[in-house]
Protein backbone atom coordinates (compact mmCIF):
# COMPACT_ATOMS: atom_id res chain seq x y z
CA UNK A 1 0.00 0.00 0.00
CA UNK A 2 1.39 3.36 -0.95
CA UNK A 3 1.19 6.62 1.03
CA UNK A 4 -1.76 7.94 -0.95
CA UNK A 5 -3.76 4.82 -0.21
CA UNK A 6 -2.78 5.09 3.43
CA UNK A 7 -3.97 8.67 3.54
CA UNK A 8 -7.25 7.77 1.85
CA UNK A 9 -7.83 4.93 4.30
CA UNK A 10 -7.01 7.23 7.20
CA UNK A 11 -9.49 9.85 5.99
CA UNK A 12 -12.19 7.23 5.48
CA UNK A 13 -11.71 5.81 8.95
CA UNK A 14 -11.50 9.28 10.53
CA UNK A 15 -14.79 10.33 8.95
CA UNK A 16 -16.39 7.03 9.90
CA UNK A 17 -15.19 7.39 13.51
CA UNK A 18 -16.54 10.94 13.77
CA UNK A 19 -19.88 9.89 12.26
CA UNK A 20 -20.04 6.95 14.60
CA UNK A 21 -19.46 8.87 17.83
CA UNK A 22 -21.55 11.89 16.90
CA UNK A 23 -24.47 10.42 14.95
CA UNK A 24 -24.74 6.67 14.77
CA UNK A 25 -24.43 6.00 18.49
CA UNK A 26 -27.70 7.88 18.91
CA UNK A 27 -29.55 5.74 16.40
CA UNK A 28 -31.27 2.98 18.34
CA UNK A 29 -33.46 0.75 16.23
CA UNK A 30 -35.06 -2.25 17.95
CA UNK A 31 -32.31 -2.19 20.53
CA UNK A 32 -29.51 -2.27 17.98
CA UNK A 33 -27.01 0.44 17.09
CA UNK A 34 -25.45 0.55 13.62
CA UNK A 35 -21.66 0.73 13.56
CA UNK A 36 -20.45 2.52 10.47
CA UNK A 37 -16.88 2.53 11.74
CA UNK A 38 -16.83 -1.24 11.96
CA UNK A 39 -18.30 -1.57 8.48
CA UNK A 40 -15.77 0.90 7.06
CA UNK A 41 -12.92 -0.89 8.79
CA UNK A 42 -14.09 -4.19 7.36
CA UNK A 43 -14.20 -2.67 3.87
CA UNK A 44 -10.73 -1.12 4.21
CA UNK A 45 -9.26 -4.31 5.64
CA UNK A 46 -10.81 -6.45 2.91
CA UNK A 47 -9.42 -4.17 0.20
CA UNK A 48 -6.03 -3.43 1.71
CA UNK A 49 -5.15 -6.42 3.86
CA UNK A 50 -4.31 -7.31 7.43
CA UNK A 51 -1.62 -4.71 8.14
CA UNK A 52 -3.81 -1.84 7.02
CA UNK A 53 -6.72 -3.39 8.88
CA UNK A 54 -4.78 -3.69 12.11
CA UNK A 55 -3.26 -0.21 11.94
CA UNK A 56 -6.55 1.33 10.83
CA UNK A 57 -8.41 -0.47 13.61
CA UNK A 58 -5.91 0.70 16.19
CA UNK A 59 -6.09 4.37 15.28
CA UNK A 60 -9.83 4.35 14.63
CA UNK A 61 -10.34 2.82 18.07
CA UNK A 62 -8.05 5.44 19.54
CA UNK A 63 -10.17 8.16 17.94
CA UNK A 64 -13.35 6.68 19.37
CA UNK A 65 -11.87 6.31 22.84
CA UNK A 66 -10.54 9.85 22.71
CA UNK A 67 -13.74 11.42 21.42
CA UNK A 68 -15.92 9.63 23.94
CA UNK A 69 -13.40 10.07 26.77
CA UNK A 70 -13.61 6.35 27.26
CA UNK A 71 -10.84 4.08 28.43
CA UNK A 72 -7.98 4.57 26.02
CA UNK A 73 -6.97 1.39 24.30
CA UNK A 74 -10.18 -0.54 24.83
CA UNK A 75 -11.75 0.02 21.42
CA UNK A 76 -8.29 0.08 19.85
CA UNK A 77 -7.53 -3.38 21.14
CA UNK A 78 -10.71 -4.94 19.79
CA UNK A 79 -10.67 -3.08 16.46
CA UNK A 80 -6.99 -3.92 15.90
CA UNK A 81 -7.70 -7.61 16.18
CA UNK A 82 -10.89 -7.25 14.12
CA UNK A 83 -9.11 -5.35 11.36
CA UNK A 84 -6.30 -7.88 11.30
CA UNK A 85 -8.61 -10.88 11.04
CA UNK A 86 -10.74 -9.37 8.32
CA UNK A 87 -7.60 -8.30 6.46
CA UNK A 88 -6.30 -11.84 6.57
CA UNK A 89 -9.63 -13.12 5.34
CA UNK A 90 -9.49 -10.63 2.48
CA UNK A 91 -5.92 -11.62 1.60
CA UNK A 92 -6.77 -15.28 1.49
CA UNK A 93 -10.17 -16.85 1.08
CA UNK A 94 -12.32 -13.74 0.97
CA UNK A 95 -10.69 -12.20 -2.04
CA UNK A 96 -12.88 -11.76 -5.12
CA UNK A 97 -15.93 -13.15 -3.36
CA UNK A 98 -19.07 -11.05 -3.63
CA UNK A 99 -20.40 -12.10 -0.26
CA UNK A 100 -17.12 -11.44 1.56
CA UNK A 101 -18.06 -7.95 2.87
CA UNK A 102 -21.43 -9.15 4.15
CA UNK A 103 -20.05 -12.28 5.73
CA UNK A 104 -17.22 -10.30 7.30
CA UNK A 105 -19.53 -7.61 8.68
CA UNK A 106 -21.95 -10.15 10.15
CA UNK A 107 -19.20 -12.17 11.79
CA UNK A 108 -17.16 -9.22 12.99
CA UNK A 109 -20.24 -7.51 14.46
CA UNK A 110 -20.74 -10.51 16.71
CA UNK A 111 -17.05 -10.87 17.56
CA UNK A 112 -16.64 -7.15 18.19
CA UNK A 113 -19.66 -7.07 20.54
CA UNK A 114 -18.41 -10.02 22.53
CA UNK A 115 -14.83 -8.74 22.40
CA UNK A 116 -15.81 -5.45 23.99
CA UNK A 117 -17.98 -7.32 26.48
CA UNK A 118 -15.11 -9.60 27.45
CA UNK A 119 -12.66 -6.70 27.89
CA UNK A 120 -15.17 -4.89 30.10
CA UNK A 121 -15.71 -8.10 32.06
CA UNK A 122 -11.99 -8.65 32.50
CA UNK A 123 -11.59 -5.07 33.71
CA UNK A 124 -14.28 -5.72 36.29
CA UNK A 125 -16.64 -3.18 34.84
CA UNK A 126 -20.34 -3.48 34.17
CA UNK A 127 -20.78 -6.05 31.37
CA UNK A 128 -24.48 -6.50 30.60
CA UNK A 129 -24.37 -9.61 28.43
CA UNK A 130 -28.16 -9.75 28.17
CA UNK A 131 -28.38 -6.28 26.66
CA UNK A 132 -25.57 -7.07 24.22
CA UNK A 133 -27.19 -10.30 23.10
CA UNK A 134 -30.61 -8.66 22.72
CA UNK A 135 -29.20 -5.88 20.56
CA UNK A 136 -26.98 -8.14 18.50
CA UNK A 137 -29.42 -9.28 15.84
CA UNK A 138 -30.71 -5.78 15.05
CA UNK A 139 -27.11 -4.53 15.02
CA UNK A 140 -26.12 -7.21 12.52
CA UNK A 141 -29.05 -6.32 10.28
CA UNK A 142 -28.30 -2.60 10.48
CA UNK A 143 -24.62 -3.16 9.74
CA UNK A 144 -25.49 -5.38 6.81
CA UNK A 145 -27.73 -2.63 5.44
CA UNK A 146 -24.80 -0.23 5.68
CA UNK A 147 -22.38 -2.69 4.13
CA UNK A 148 -23.34 -2.33 0.45
CA UNK A 149 -23.09 1.49 0.20
CA UNK A 150 -20.08 1.76 2.49
CA UNK A 151 -18.19 -1.00 0.72
CA UNK A 152 -19.00 0.51 -2.66
CA UNK A 153 -17.73 3.90 -1.50
CA UNK A 154 -14.55 2.49 0.03
CA UNK A 155 -13.96 0.37 -3.06
CA UNK A 156 -14.32 3.49 -5.20
CA UNK A 157 -11.78 5.38 -3.08
CA UNK A 158 -9.40 2.47 -2.59
CA UNK A 159 -9.19 0.61 -5.85
CA UNK A 160 -8.76 -3.14 -5.40
CA UNK A 161 -5.14 -4.27 -5.67
CA UNK A 162 -3.79 -6.60 -8.24
CA UNK A 163 -3.42 -10.15 -7.09
CA UNK A 164 0.31 -9.87 -6.94
CA UNK A 165 0.14 -6.99 -4.50
CA UNK A 166 -1.65 -8.99 -1.84
CA UNK A 167 0.47 -10.05 1.05
CA UNK A 168 -0.44 -13.65 1.33
CA UNK A 169 1.06 -16.82 2.69
CA UNK A 170 -1.31 -18.94 0.69
CA UNK A 171 0.34 -19.79 -2.63
CA UNK A 172 -2.04 -19.54 -5.51
CA UNK A 173 -2.20 -22.40 -7.90
CA UNK A 174 -4.24 -20.68 -10.62
CA UNK B 1 18.89 -25.63 2.79
CA UNK B 2 17.84 -25.61 -0.83
CA UNK B 3 18.51 -22.64 -3.04
CA UNK B 4 15.59 -20.30 -3.75
CA UNK B 5 16.38 -20.62 -7.45
CA UNK B 6 16.13 -24.34 -7.26
CA UNK B 7 14.29 -26.25 -9.92
CA UNK B 8 10.89 -27.62 -9.18
CA UNK B 9 9.62 -30.77 -10.72
CA UNK B 10 6.04 -30.82 -11.86
CA UNK B 11 4.66 -34.28 -11.36
CA UNK B 12 2.18 -34.18 -14.18
CA UNK B 13 4.51 -33.13 -16.90
CA UNK B 14 7.54 -34.81 -15.48
CA UNK B 15 9.74 -31.98 -16.65
CA UNK B 16 11.69 -29.44 -14.67
CA UNK B 17 10.79 -25.73 -14.74
CA UNK B 18 13.06 -22.91 -13.65
CA UNK B 19 11.36 -20.25 -11.56
CA UNK B 20 11.77 -16.65 -12.58
CA UNK B 21 12.73 -13.98 -10.00
CA UNK B 22 9.19 -12.57 -10.06
CA UNK B 23 7.83 -15.85 -8.74
CA UNK B 24 9.65 -15.58 -5.43
CA UNK B 25 6.37 -15.13 -3.58
CA UNK B 26 6.99 -17.50 -0.68
CA UNK B 27 10.07 -15.60 0.45
CA UNK B 28 8.34 -12.25 0.18
CA UNK B 29 5.26 -13.70 1.80
CA UNK B 30 7.28 -14.96 4.78
CA UNK B 31 8.86 -11.56 5.37
CA UNK B 32 5.49 -9.89 4.99
CA UNK B 33 3.94 -12.34 7.44
CA UNK B 34 6.67 -11.64 9.96
CA UNK B 35 6.27 -7.88 9.58
CA UNK B 36 2.52 -8.18 9.82
CA UNK B 37 2.72 -10.19 13.00
CA UNK B 38 5.23 -7.82 14.52
CA UNK B 39 2.96 -4.87 13.74
CA UNK B 40 -0.04 -6.68 15.17
CA UNK B 41 1.88 -7.54 18.31
CA UNK B 42 3.12 -3.95 18.71
CA UNK B 43 -0.38 -2.55 18.26
CA UNK B 44 -1.94 -5.02 20.68
CA UNK B 45 0.74 -4.34 23.26
CA UNK B 46 0.30 -0.59 22.78
CA UNK B 47 -3.45 -0.90 23.19
CA UNK B 48 -3.03 -3.03 26.30
CA UNK B 49 -0.53 -0.57 27.72
CA UNK B 50 -2.87 2.36 27.13
CA UNK B 51 -5.72 0.36 28.57
CA UNK B 52 -3.72 -0.46 31.68
CA UNK B 53 -2.61 3.13 32.23
CA UNK B 54 -6.06 4.47 31.52
CA UNK B 55 -7.65 1.91 33.83
CA UNK B 56 -5.26 2.64 36.69
CA UNK B 57 -5.70 6.42 36.52
CA UNK B 58 -8.85 7.22 34.55
CA UNK B 59 -9.12 10.84 35.64
CA UNK B 60 -5.54 12.01 35.91
CA UNK B 61 -2.12 11.56 34.45
CA UNK B 62 -0.36 12.38 31.20
CA UNK B 63 -2.45 9.99 29.13
CA UNK B 64 -5.62 11.56 30.44
CA UNK B 65 -4.31 15.01 29.53
CA UNK B 66 -3.47 13.85 26.03
CA UNK B 67 -6.90 12.32 25.74
CA UNK B 68 -8.44 15.63 26.81
CA UNK B 69 -6.48 17.52 24.18
CA UNK B 70 -7.47 14.95 21.57
CA UNK B 71 -11.12 15.17 22.55
CA UNK B 72 -10.98 18.96 22.27
CA UNK B 73 -9.43 18.66 18.85
CA UNK B 74 -12.11 16.23 17.70
CA UNK B 75 -14.95 18.31 19.13
CA UNK B 76 -15.35 20.62 16.08
CA UNK B 77 -15.60 17.62 13.78
CA UNK B 78 -18.25 16.05 15.98
CA UNK B 79 -20.25 19.29 16.12
CA UNK B 80 -20.01 19.66 12.36
CA UNK B 81 -21.19 16.10 11.86
CA UNK B 82 -24.07 16.64 14.21
CA UNK B 83 -25.11 19.83 12.42
CA UNK B 84 -25.04 18.11 9.08
CA UNK B 85 -27.03 15.20 10.42
CA UNK B 86 -29.56 17.26 12.36
CA UNK B 87 -32.11 17.75 9.55
CA UNK B 88 -32.01 14.05 8.74
CA UNK B 89 -32.32 13.19 12.39
CA UNK B 90 -35.29 15.52 12.77
CA UNK B 91 -37.05 13.87 9.85
CA UNK B 92 -36.27 10.45 11.25
CA UNK B 93 -37.45 11.56 14.67
CA UNK B 94 -40.71 12.88 13.23
CA UNK B 95 -41.57 9.62 11.52
CA UNK B 96 -40.29 7.59 14.41
CA UNK B 97 -42.52 9.54 16.80
CA UNK B 98 -45.49 8.99 14.51
CA UNK B 99 -44.79 5.28 14.38
CA UNK B 100 -44.40 4.98 18.12
CA UNK B 101 -47.23 7.32 19.12
CA UNK B 102 -49.86 4.59 19.15
CA UNK B 103 -47.72 2.23 21.19
CA UNK B 104 -46.80 5.09 23.49
CA UNK B 105 -50.48 5.93 23.95
CA UNK B 106 -51.32 2.37 24.96
CA UNK B 107 -48.34 2.31 27.30
CA UNK B 108 -49.28 5.61 28.91
CA UNK B 109 -52.87 4.50 29.39
CA UNK B 110 -51.64 1.37 31.10
CA UNK B 111 -49.33 3.40 33.32
CA UNK B 112 -52.22 5.72 34.17
CA UNK B 113 -54.36 2.74 35.18
CA UNK B 114 -51.57 1.41 37.34
CA UNK B 115 -51.01 4.83 38.90
CA UNK B 116 -54.70 5.16 39.68
CA UNK B 117 -54.72 1.72 41.28
CA UNK B 118 -51.68 2.66 43.31
CA UNK B 119 -53.28 5.95 44.37
CA UNK B 120 -56.43 4.11 45.45
CA UNK B 121 -54.33 1.65 47.39
CA UNK B 122 -52.54 4.55 49.06
CA UNK B 123 -55.83 6.17 49.99
CA UNK B 124 -57.07 2.88 51.44
CA UNK B 125 -53.79 2.45 53.31
CA UNK B 126 -54.02 5.98 54.68
CA UNK B 127 -57.59 5.35 55.84
CA UNK B 128 -56.52 2.10 57.48
CA UNK B 129 -53.64 3.83 59.19
CA UNK B 130 -56.05 6.42 60.51
CA UNK B 131 -58.34 3.69 61.85
CA UNK B 132 -55.43 1.88 63.49
CA UNK B 133 -54.23 5.09 65.11
CA UNK B 134 -57.75 5.72 66.34
CA UNK B 135 -57.97 2.21 67.75
CA UNK B 136 -54.58 2.53 69.43
CA UNK B 137 -55.62 5.84 70.96
CA UNK B 138 -58.76 4.20 72.33
CA UNK B 139 -56.84 1.25 73.77
CA UNK B 140 -54.33 3.55 75.45
CA UNK B 141 -56.91 6.09 76.57
CA UNK B 142 -58.79 6.53 79.84
CA UNK B 143 -62.00 5.13 78.38
CA UNK B 144 -60.46 1.70 77.86
CA UNK B 145 -62.02 -0.76 80.31
CA UNK B 146 -59.89 -2.42 82.95
CA UNK B 147 -59.61 -6.21 83.10
CA UNK B 148 -59.86 -6.51 79.34
CA UNK B 149 -57.17 -7.07 76.80
CA UNK B 150 -57.60 -6.13 73.14
CA UNK B 151 -57.28 -8.67 70.35
CA UNK B 152 -56.53 -6.45 67.39
CA UNK B 153 -57.72 -7.81 64.11
CA UNK B 154 -59.38 -6.89 60.86
CA UNK B 155 -62.74 -7.42 59.28
CA UNK B 156 -62.40 -9.99 56.50
CA UNK B 157 -65.97 -10.20 55.27
CA UNK B 158 -68.86 -7.79 55.28
CA UNK B 159 -72.62 -8.23 55.32
CA UNK B 160 -73.65 -10.03 52.15
CA UNK B 161 -77.00 -8.29 51.99
CA UNK B 162 -78.98 -5.52 53.60
CA UNK B 163 -80.63 -8.13 55.79
CA UNK B 164 -77.44 -9.51 57.26
CA UNK B 165 -75.84 -7.45 60.00
CA UNK B 166 -72.83 -9.62 60.68
CA UNK B 167 -69.18 -9.25 59.83
CA UNK B 168 -66.38 -11.77 60.12
CA UNK B 169 -63.12 -10.90 61.86
CA UNK B 170 -59.76 -12.61 61.36
CA UNK B 171 -59.33 -13.83 64.92
CA UNK B 172 -61.08 -16.59 66.84
CA UNK B 173 -60.96 -18.79 69.86
CA UNK B 174 -57.21 -19.35 69.45
CA UNK B 175 -56.80 -15.66 70.35
CA UNK B 176 -59.06 -15.97 73.38
CA UNK B 177 -62.22 -14.74 71.69
CA UNK B 178 -65.42 -16.47 72.77
CA UNK B 179 -69.16 -16.01 72.35
CA UNK B 180 -70.47 -12.61 73.47
CA UNK B 181 -67.04 -10.99 73.36
CA UNK B 182 -67.64 -7.28 72.67
CA UNK B 183 -65.96 -5.82 69.61
CA UNK B 184 -64.99 -2.17 69.22
CA UNK B 185 -63.34 0.23 66.81
CA UNK B 186 -61.44 3.31 67.82
CA UNK B 187 -64.76 5.16 67.81
CA UNK B 188 -66.71 2.81 70.01
CA UNK B 189 -68.73 -0.38 70.36
CA UNK B 190 -69.85 -2.09 67.16
CA UNK B 191 -71.31 -5.39 68.37
CA UNK B 192 -70.53 -8.74 69.91
CA UNK B 193 -69.30 -12.14 68.82
CA UNK B 194 -72.12 -14.52 67.96
CA UNK B 195 -70.15 -17.36 66.44
CA UNK B 196 -66.55 -18.37 66.81
CA UNK B 197 -64.08 -20.76 65.21
CA UNK B 198 -60.42 -21.20 66.12
CA UNK B 199 -59.24 -18.50 63.73
CA UNK B 200 -62.34 -16.49 62.84
CA UNK B 201 -65.34 -15.03 64.58
CA UNK B 202 -68.69 -13.70 63.49
CA UNK B 203 -69.63 -10.34 64.95
CA UNK B 204 -73.25 -9.25 65.01
CA UNK B 205 -73.47 -5.50 64.75
CA UNK B 206 -75.50 -3.14 66.91
CA UNK B 207 -77.70 -2.53 63.88
CA UNK B 208 -78.99 -6.11 64.05
CA UNK B 209 -82.55 -6.44 65.45
CA UNK B 210 -81.46 -9.20 67.82
CA UNK B 211 -78.87 -7.10 69.60
CA UNK B 212 -79.77 -5.19 72.77
CA UNK B 213 -77.10 -3.45 74.79
CA UNK B 214 -77.64 -2.04 78.28
CA UNK B 215 -76.52 1.59 78.06
CA UNK B 216 -76.63 4.85 79.93
CA UNK B 217 -76.39 8.54 79.37
CA UNK B 218 -72.87 9.44 80.41
CA UNK B 219 -74.00 12.92 81.45
CA UNK B 220 -76.85 12.11 83.84
CA UNK B 221 -76.68 8.34 84.30
CA UNK B 222 -80.09 7.60 82.84
CA UNK B 223 -80.04 4.01 81.65
CA UNK B 224 -81.84 2.23 78.86
CA UNK B 225 -81.43 -0.41 76.22
CA UNK B 226 -79.75 0.24 72.89
CA UNK B 227 -81.36 -1.44 69.91
CA UNK B 228 -81.39 -0.94 66.15
CA UNK B 229 -83.22 2.04 64.67
CA UNK B 230 -84.09 3.39 61.25
CA UNK B 231 -81.56 4.50 58.63
CA UNK B 232 -78.42 3.34 60.42
CA UNK B 233 -79.33 4.97 63.73
CA UNK B 234 -79.84 3.34 67.14
CA UNK B 235 -82.60 3.75 69.67
CA UNK B 236 -82.07 4.12 73.39
CA UNK B 237 -85.18 2.32 74.56
CA UNK B 238 -86.76 1.80 77.96
CA UNK B 239 -86.11 5.33 79.16
CA UNK B 240 -88.92 6.56 81.33
CA UNK B 241 -90.63 9.79 80.32
CA UNK B 242 -89.70 11.62 83.48
CA UNK B 243 -85.95 11.40 82.72
CA UNK B 244 -84.21 14.33 81.10
CA UNK B 245 -82.07 13.40 78.14
CA UNK B 246 -80.70 16.13 75.94
CA UNK B 247 -79.60 16.19 72.39
CA UNK B 248 -75.84 15.69 72.16
CA UNK B 249 -75.50 13.55 75.28
CA UNK B 250 -73.01 10.72 75.04
CA UNK B 251 -74.34 7.19 75.38
CA UNK B 252 -72.01 4.52 76.76
CA UNK B 253 -72.35 0.91 77.83
CA UNK B 254 -73.75 0.44 81.28
CA UNK B 255 -71.58 -2.45 82.37
CA UNK B 256 -72.38 -4.83 85.20
CA UNK B 257 -74.95 -3.57 87.65
CA UNK B 258 -75.54 -6.76 89.57
CA UNK B 259 -72.60 -9.12 90.03
CA UNK B 260 -74.91 -12.07 89.89
CA UNK B 261 -75.76 -11.10 86.34
CA UNK B 262 -72.56 -9.77 84.82
CA UNK B 263 -72.91 -7.84 81.58
CA UNK B 264 -70.96 -9.00 78.53
CA UNK B 265 -70.15 -5.33 77.86
CA UNK B 266 -67.74 -3.55 80.17
CA UNK B 267 -68.73 -0.15 81.51
CA UNK B 268 -68.05 2.99 79.54
CA UNK B 269 -67.64 1.83 75.95
CA UNK B 270 -68.81 4.72 73.76
CA UNK B 271 -71.83 3.90 71.63
CA UNK B 272 -73.07 7.16 70.19
CA UNK B 273 -74.46 10.65 70.65
CA UNK B 274 -78.12 11.54 71.20
CA UNK B 275 -79.52 12.84 67.96
CA UNK B 276 -83.10 13.41 68.87
CA UNK B 277 -85.44 12.94 71.84
CA UNK B 278 -89.10 12.41 71.19
CA UNK B 279 -92.18 11.44 73.13
CA UNK B 280 -95.93 11.03 72.74
CA UNK B 281 -98.86 11.02 75.11
CA UNK B 282 -99.62 7.36 74.65
CA UNK B 283 -96.01 6.06 74.72
CA UNK B 284 -94.61 4.74 77.99
CA UNK B 285 -91.00 5.57 77.19
CA UNK B 286 -89.03 8.32 75.49
CA UNK B 287 -87.92 7.78 71.91
CA UNK B 288 -84.22 8.60 72.02
CA UNK B 289 -82.49 8.40 68.67
CA UNK B 290 -78.76 7.81 68.90
CA UNK B 291 -76.23 8.37 66.16
CA UNK B 292 -73.56 5.67 66.55
CA UNK B 293 -69.93 6.75 66.78
CA UNK B 294 -68.74 3.79 64.74
CA UNK B 295 -69.30 3.81 61.02
CA UNK B 296 -70.76 0.41 60.27
CA UNK B 297 -70.32 0.86 56.53
CA UNK B 298 -66.53 1.00 56.58
CA UNK B 299 -65.28 -1.31 59.26
CA UNK B 300 -61.70 -2.48 58.96
CA UNK B 301 -59.45 -2.40 62.02
CA UNK B 302 -61.31 -3.64 65.08
CA UNK B 303 -60.47 -5.02 68.51
CA UNK B 304 -62.20 -7.78 70.41
CA UNK B 305 -62.16 -7.11 74.16
CA UNK B 306 -61.27 -10.33 75.92
CA UNK B 307 -61.78 -10.41 79.67
CA UNK B 308 -58.66 -11.12 81.70
CA UNK B 309 -60.69 -12.12 84.73
CA UNK B 310 -60.86 -15.79 85.52
CA UNK B 311 -64.35 -17.13 85.04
Amino acid sequence: MNAVDGLKAAVLLFVAAILQVSIFTQVHILGGVPDILLVTLVAVALLRGAMTGAIGGFFAGLLVDTATLGQLGLTSLVLTVAGYWIGRYGETTGRDRGHAPFTSVAVITVLYAFGVLIVHFVLGERAPAGDVVRGLLPAIVLNLILTAPVYALVRRVLRPLDRGDYATEVQLLG
Amino acid sequence: MASRDRTARVAVLGSSVRRSRSDRRPARGRSNALLRRIILAVLVVAALAMLTVSFRSPTSGALHDVQGVGASALRPFEIAAQRVARPFRDVYGYFSDLATAKTENVKLKRELREARGEANANVAAAQRTSELENLLAFEQGARYPQDYRPVNTTVISYPGSAFAQQVTIAAGSDSGIHLFTPVVTGDGLIGRVTNVTPDQAQVTLLTDPDINVPARDATNGVSGLIRHGEGGTLILDRVAKEHKIRKGDIIVTQGTVDRRYPSVYPYGLPIGRVLNVGTSDIATFLTVTVEPFASFDSLDAVAALVSTKKR
